[in-house]
């Protein structure tokens, strides 16, 4: 199921302590080190302790049981800093709804929260309508450099940086291993080879799905296409995110190759409904050989009493033939933002530096939160990278964006999503699907109508 | 216990009840009006101040230009272009014409079934509590978890319906469907009670003496029940199509408007244009649009029915 | 009924001894679902094929509600829900007996607004009320809730009572003298207790209205989350927690089913009061 419990993260850390030792262990030198690093700020805090700040962080739960990575992250940071109090707000799950809420009370005048977890691709939206703080006015460049290649780009608009990045996350390729071995398979480079692998595991019966994914019509359908779509070499947007540069030929090759999945038999027809859970409960009820998802999914898929569990690779994404290896994974993850109407915009600044510092990513680094760092230091770290498999070959994955640096990027992904899984479900042509798909970023770039 | 009609029609009310007798003199006339005042008084005005300003707020907001500033909505000169950009987006046609047919068919489907559930309830002798209860279980499941239940039992990975009816959330219309066979589950318990409680009104006589003539069970349905249950149904449809016509949650969770947006209704396009797209302007529109639509429909609906929604001084 | 006049038919396997089984069967089929899925382990509540009965029962789906705070949740669902239903039913039926029975005029159009108040879009109105209640400093307070919500079910239930006063007989009316001071508990003691269904039917409909909503409880009241708010923040981003979820509802179901209870005779009597009636 995909509600993780105690004892089964007990276990995902059990499983983890051949190669980090205990968890607690791992956890605690990680903080002595950290502390190491994060001692003049400590004592430059401790000395006016007498008036406390209180602030407020919004953000939705992270994990879903067993230590809660947010207050671990909260607990540490008012350790070194005590003068600064952090109150916690659980956010709902789903981004939607937690944007609609932020949106209404931002906009509204909200002084609280003062700090809040959003989605890597609000900043574009978030910065255009006046509801984040743009953090280089109040960082130095120096700042941003603590964070790996590419991501504070994700974090900015127009050249301002309103996000810091928390933790980092992109698409995988998790498989079965016992499957593939009895086949003498290899793990696939290329998506033709996936496709007729898949195909033929479940023309043998071995699996009743080949291949499960997110295909259903919503935000994670614009993160599947994109990864497709990037390894025929297309773009979506121009250089300065102004205008749609989207290829209909790449286009349509991307999509009737996802097509062709369902209509080979290598990806169920219900793909088309899918998101992360689907894929998710597929794969981990021992119905699916391959799954395209998050990280998260590493340790799900081999938790205790999972059909899957023990038998589970993970690979970088394949590409198209004819392509280098490996194939274009997309950026997903959590930012750090401030609300413009805070009154503490300096407490703001420190608890945004302790948690996207070596301390704060060095927790969700290590069990039982297993986040990938957004801070180079810590992610280049070999300790860091031999925690699990994932991390592992973090370094050896090629990352693409989406493009939310559009103001409109809602419109935008809704016009690539929507045809996406038109073309999945076959209720448009790959062909169709593409043009109706140029037309509609096109327009929702240039409008912002919403309509 | 004294007669509780919902809406009485002429066909039923003895002379001494439904229009007021015009034999009252003026004085106490005027003095029964004042009173009247006194009395609604306290529920108009809690009514107009909580509603009227951020009513009004949401129909300014579509005429105009709205941005967010760091100090809130700023407003940048008054515009049709909100109502012209809506009109002509295909999107809106879209959803206007998903809830229109996703309303009527909802609320048909489940008058039907409800006035059947009805009468099979007000024939029972017993239990009829148990069953009053039972019906309001679904009724009362907050949307969002009705929705989830209903994803749960769809699910293409495990959903114990997936077997019978696969990927039933797949394409258009087979999503429309299972959208309104979750819709149906959910709110025929609210048509049935609405029409159990007009159905047992009916004096029991009306029957005895269609009894006498010699009228099968058929004909006493169609030419005594229904005609008697008219007022009652007509408020029962009223208020589903009203509701109905709003659909937002059970979609929302269910079918997040997919597959594509085929399955989005105008509250959610509205919902969507404001707060995920952050464009107040045309996302008022949008909403002041399903407004008007179900008030000109009320209005439809209230002459239609005039004689029993709206009785008395209904002008002509 | 029409089939209530066929005499002698059969006794226990008539028109609505088996009109009822398969309604209950209608309803009680998805809500077995439900409350068998919520009592699953973990990893049953996605196993598959599906499992037809829990085996073996598990509490965890009800720890993990309990654990996000559900105790609460329900809490402030009660207060908000009971409170505004009082506000509702005390304020709509003065209205609606005004409306229905004394002679003023302009009835009518108060009528026709009502009706537009009450359909109009809840989503469009947040934004204004948010401003409103962030000014007057009610963030996160109940009576966030409880007044928008009295204010947009007042109409609906006034539209109903209104209905209900509409029937009740004249002459009893008159022979106690609505008039002067003592109007009010004249109302109160004679006239009311002739509508009780109508407040009931109100009532449970304003109930279940503040049950459920969502939209406004997320934006003016996250500090006091009610259920629908609550169970939003259950889980984490790809999950879906059934379990959790229909535990929730299964225990939301309580207070629903125990007004329906306590209220019992009325509504019973209240649906029945007409056949006796004759």
């Amino acid at each position: 199921m995909k509600r993780t419990t105690p004892e089964r993260r007990g276990t995902i850390a059990m499983s983890r302590r051949l190669k980090a030792g205990s968890a607690v262990g791992a956890l605690a030198s990680a903080l002595m080190v950290a502390g190491v690093v994060g001692a003049p700020n400590a004592f430059a805090s401790t000395r006016h302790a007498s008036k406390v700040t209180t602030i407020t962080w919004w953000a939705s739960p992270i994990s879903t049981s067993g230590p809660d990575l947010r207050l671990t992250e909260i607990n540490a940071f008012e350790k070194a800093n005590p003068n600064i109090h952090v109150k916690l707000e659980t956010a709902p799950t789903s981004t939607d709804t937690n944007r609609a809420d932020l949106v209404t009370t931002i906009s509204g005048g909200a002084k609280s929260p003062d700090v809040f977890m959003g989605d890597v691709i609000w900043p574009g939206q978030f910065g255009a309508h006046n509801l984040a703080l743009d953090l280089s006015k109040y960082e130095p460049k120096s700042f941003f450099n603590r964070f790996a290649p590419g991501l504070v780009a994700g974090a900015s608009y127009k050249g301002q940086v309103y996000g810091a990045p928390f933790f980092q996350d992109q698409g995988f390729l998790y498989y079965r291993k016992d499957l593939l071995a009895a086949d003498h398979m290899s793990v696939p480079t290329t998506w033709e080879q996936l496709k007729s692998d898949a195909v033929t595991l479940v023309k043998q019966g071995k699996v009743k799905y080949g291949f499960v994914w997110e295909g259903a019509s919503y935000e994670g359908g614009t993160c599947d296409f994109m990864e497709y779509y990037a390894d025929t070499g297309g773009q979506v947007l121009n250089a300065t995110d102004t205008k749609s540069v989207l290829n209909t030929a790449k286009v349509t090759k991307a999509l009737a190759f996802v097509r062709s999945l369902v209509t080979s038999g290598a990806s169920p027809a219900a793909v088309d409904t899918f998101q992360e859970p689907q894929a998710m409960d597929a794969f981990q009820n021992g119905q699916a050989a391959f799954l395209r998802n998050w990280d998260y999914a590493y340790a799900e898929a081999n938790a205790k009493g999972m059909k899957s569990a023990g038998k589970v690779g993970v690979a970088p994404l394949p590409t198209f033939a004819g392509q280098s290896y490996p194939g274009y994974s997309t950026i997903g993850g959590w930012n750090l933002y401030i609300n413009p109407h805070s009154r503490f915009i300096s407490a703001d600044l420190k608890f945004i530096n302790f948690i996207t510092g070596v301390q704060g990513q060095n927790i969700e680094a290590h069990p039982p939160f297993s986040e990938i760092p957004t801070n180079q230091a810590v992610r280049s770290d070999p300790k860091v990278k031999a925690l699990n498999p994932p991390f592992a070959i973090l370094s050896k994955t090629r990352l693409i964006a989406r493009p939310a640096q559009s103001p409109n990027y809602p419109k935008v992904s809704q016009a690539i999503f929507s045809n996406f899984n038109s073309a999945i479900a076959g209720s448009k042509s790959p062909s169709a699907a593409a043009s109706a798909m140029a037309s509609q970023v096109a327009t929702a770039v240039s409008s912002s109508s919403g309509l | 216990m004294a007669s509780t009609e919902l809406a009485p029609g002429k066909v039923v009310a003895p002379p001494s009840r439904g229009a007021p007798p015009k034999i009252l003199p003026d004085l106490i006339q005027r003095r029964y009006a004042r009173l009247g005042w006194g009395f609604a008084a306290p529920a108009l005005v809690v009514i107009g101040i909580v509603t009227i300003a951020p009513i009004v707020f949401a129909i300014f907001m579509s005429f105009e230009h709205v941005n967010v500033t760091s100090s809130g909505f700023s407003f940048t000169g008054a515009t049709f272009s909100n109502y012209h950009l809506m009109v002509t987006s295909g999107l809106w046609q879209h959803a206007l014409w998903w809830t229109v047919v996703y309303t009527i068919v909802t609320v048909v489907v489940e008058l039907v079934i409800g006035t059947i559930f009805a009468l099979v309830l007000e024939n029972l002798t017993g239990g009829r509590g148990l069953m009053m209860a039972l019906l309001l279980i679904p009724w009362s499941l907050i949307t969002v978890i009705s929705a989830e239940l209903w994803s749960y039992i769809y699910n293409a990975s495990f959903g114990v319906l997936d077997s019978i009816w696969p990927n039933a959330l797949g394409t258009p219309l087979s999503a429309t469907l299972a959208l309104m066979v979750a819709d149906v589950w959910k709110t025929t318990p609210f048509v049935t009670i609405i029409v159990l409680a007009g159905l047992v009104m009916i004096p029991r006589e009306l029957f005895e003496a269609s009894e006498v003539d010699g009228a099968s069970s058929w004909d006493i349905f169609w030419r005594v029940t229904l005609p008697l249950l008219r007022p009652t149904i007509g408020l029962a449809v009223l208020f589903r199509a009203l509701q109905a016509f709003g659909i937002f949650d059970l979609p929302y969770v269910l079918t997040s408007g997919g597959p594509g947006t085929s399955t989005q209704s105008l509250a959610i396009l509205a919902y969507n244009t404001m707060f995920t797209d952050i464009n107040f302007g045309p996302g008022a529109a949008v909403a002041v649009s399903a407004a008007l639509l179900v008030v000109m429909m009320c209005l439809v609906f209230l002459r239609a029915f005039r004689q029993q929604v709206g009785k008395e001084e209904v002008p002509a | 009924m029409s089939m209530r006049i066929h005499r002698g038919w059969g006794r226990y396997f008539n028109f609505s001894t088996v009109g009822s089984f398969i309604i209950a069967l209608f309803v009680i089929v998805p809500l077995y679902w439900m409350v068998a899925s919520s009592f699953k382990t973990q990893s049953n509540v996605s196993a598959s094929p599906a499992q037809l009965f829990p085996v073996p029962v598990s509490t965890s789906s009800y720890t993990a509600a309990f654990n996000d705070g559900f105790a609460h949740f329900i809490l402030n669902s009660v207060i908000v829900a009971v409170c505004t239903t009082t506000l509702v039913l005390f304020l709509g039926t003065l209205a609606g007996y005004a409306l229905g029975r004394m002679p003023m005029r302009g009835k009518y159009p108060i009528m026709v607004t009502l009706l537009m108040i009450s359909v109009f879009p809840t989503i469009a109105v947040v934004p204004a009320l948010y401003v409103v209640m962030r000014t007057i400093g009610w963030l996160n307070t109940y009576q966030a809730l409880i007044f928008p919500y009295t204010a947009f079910n007042l109409p609906f239930a006034i539209w109903i009572l209104r209905n209900y006063f509409l029937g009740i007989s004249r002459s009893m009316e008159e022979s106690a003298r609505i008039d002067g001071a003592g109007a009010l508990r004249t109302l109160v003691q004679v006239i009311v207790p002739q509508v009780t269904p109508g407040i009931f039917t109100a009532g449970v409909f304003t109930f279940t209205a503040c049950w459920t909503e969502f939209l406004m409880a997320l934006s003016f009241d996250f500090g006091k989350k009610t259920i629908p708010v609550g169970i939003a923040s259950f889980g984490a981003q790809f999950t879906v927690p059934y379990g959790a979820y229909f535990a929730a509802s299964v225990l939301s179901v309580i207070p629903v089913a125990a007004l329906v209870l306590i209220f019992r005779k009325a509504v019973v009597s209240g649906l029945t009061a007409g056949a006796v009636k004759g």
